[in-house]
């Protein structure tokens, strides 16, 4: 996800100092984000370097300075809104790679690997439900969706999990 | 937590051309207060189980014994009363007797139970208030939605106050909506101390609302967990990652 264009999405609404949009972004995120402010200072610096965002007030002694967006950054962010991702599907979980190793790696035990792995999914679909019920009860229906998707992730992976074991099984029944 | 239901190296085969078992020597023990939901592909025996617990279907070998009665040593009479004292079964089509009134499907179970008629009225309007259906009470199953259908046969199920409640895929022909509000109603159950076993093939509604996932594969248990209900932190669940652009 970009640092960038969600500092952008966030400066439309209105102008924001720095550590606003930190607060702003962990709300907005429900909790679930990893940034730090070092990160948002640098990134609305490059920002007013490029001209999408300026300063909505003069620079004062403290250094807290307000920024809103420019015509060219309220033009950069009406663009990526419009696309569709596409890029490549990051499958970064370390699972995949342990399942790819553990058919390889001759005492590799992929069978309890794979058991092991369903109880986690199984687990994770019972806490995504319970935060998908409080972010409802508290009106929150963006985070809803988000843990929603998040739900439907992992009931792919619990699927391929299965998939794996159920391959596994009839390359032993074909073995026997 | 007292064990409620008991299985023991259950096997159920069907005879017929090339039998194979639907059940093998399954063991499973269920506590009272539990809510189960059995899971599994077409034809992996959840079913089966199912009905081998509820006393509609015997096995071939092993034991069942639910509430300390082995069910293998009761005749059918017994069985019958047993069926209709101790369980409550919810199927997925309803099975509702279409001559008959909303009230008086319910009611159907404590008149063969012997209830005062007085006091199962009572009992099952109070069912259908609870069920947000009382209104409907006069009226025929086929003027009824789906959802609307279910809460029938859930009350159905409770008036004789049962111990256990078993549910075959009871959101299996509802639409989502109605389906949640179903098992909404029957894990409510479940928050009250009754044990509920369910069987589903919706993972997602399984872990929802039960508190333990039986999985089972060619009629052999694949996987049993029990499912922590607590409250996690979110970040410990999606951590939204946040790339910095290098320029």
């Amino acid at each position: 996800m970009s640092l960038k264009f969600g500092i952008l999405g966030l400066l439309a609404e209105q102008p924001l100092h720095a550590y606003a949009v930190k607060t702003r972004f962990q709300d907005l995120l429900g909790g679930s984000w990893e940034v730090n402010i070092g990160q948002v200072y640098t990134t609305l610096q490059r920002l007013e370097r490029d001209g999408l965002v300026e300063p909505a007030e003069p620079r004062g002694d403290r250094g807290r300075i307000p920024y809103r967006l420019t015509q060219v950054g309220h033009k950069a962010l009406e663009t990526w809104l419009a696309e569709p991702e596409s890029g490549p599907q990051q499958l970064r979980e370390e699972i995949y790679l342990k399942l790819l190793l553990a058919a390889r790696v001759a005492n590799g035990d992929l069978p309890a690997l794979l058991s092991r792995q369903r109880r986690v999914y199984l687990q994770r679909l019972k806490d995504l439900a319970v935060l998908e019920e409080e972010a409802r009860s508290i009106g929150r229906n963006d985070l809803v969706l988000l843990y929603q998707g998040a739900l439907l992730h992992t009931e792919a992976d619990l699927k391929w999990v299965d998939a794996c074991a159920e391959a596994t099984k009839t390359g032993k029944d074909k073995e026997r | 937590m007292t064990t409620l239901v008991e299985l023991t190296e259950v096997s159920k085969t069907y005879n017929g051309a090339g039998a194979r078992a639907v059940l093998d020597q399954v063991s499973l023990d269920i506590d009272g207060g539990e809510f189960t939901a059995i899971m599994g592909p077409s034809g992996s025996g959840k079913s089966t189980l199912l009905n081998l617990i509820a006393g509609i279907d015997r096995p071939s070998g092993g034991r069942v014994t639910v509430g300390g009665e082995d069910l293998g040593r009761l005749n059918e009479g017994r069985l019958a009363r047993f069926r209709r004292a101790r369980l409550g079964f919810v199927f997925q089509f309803f099975n509702l007797l279409g001559n008959l009134t909303v009230l008086e499907n319910v009611l159907i179970p404590a008149q063969l139970h012997g209830t005062r008629p007085a006091l199962a009225r009572a009992r099952a309007m109070q069912l259908l208030t609870d069920l947000d259906i009382a209104d409907l009470a006069n009226r025929y199953p086929a003027h009824l939605a789906g959802g609307q259908q279910q809460r029938v046969a859930i009350a159905r199920a409770l008036i004789n106050e049962p111990a256990l409640l078993l549910a075959d895929e009871p959101t299996g022909a509802l639409d989502t909506r109605s389906g949640e509000q179903v098992l909404e109603l029957i894990s409510g159950l479940g928050r009250e101390g009754r044990t509920v076993i369910m069987v589903t093939h919706d993972v997602k509604l399984a872990t929802r609302h039960a508190g333990r996932v039986v999985t089972l594969i060619d009629g052999r248990i694949h996987d049993d967990t029990r499912l922590d209900g607590a409250s996690p932190l979110p970040e410990t669940m999606v951590k939204v990652r946040i790339d910095q652009e290098q320029k």
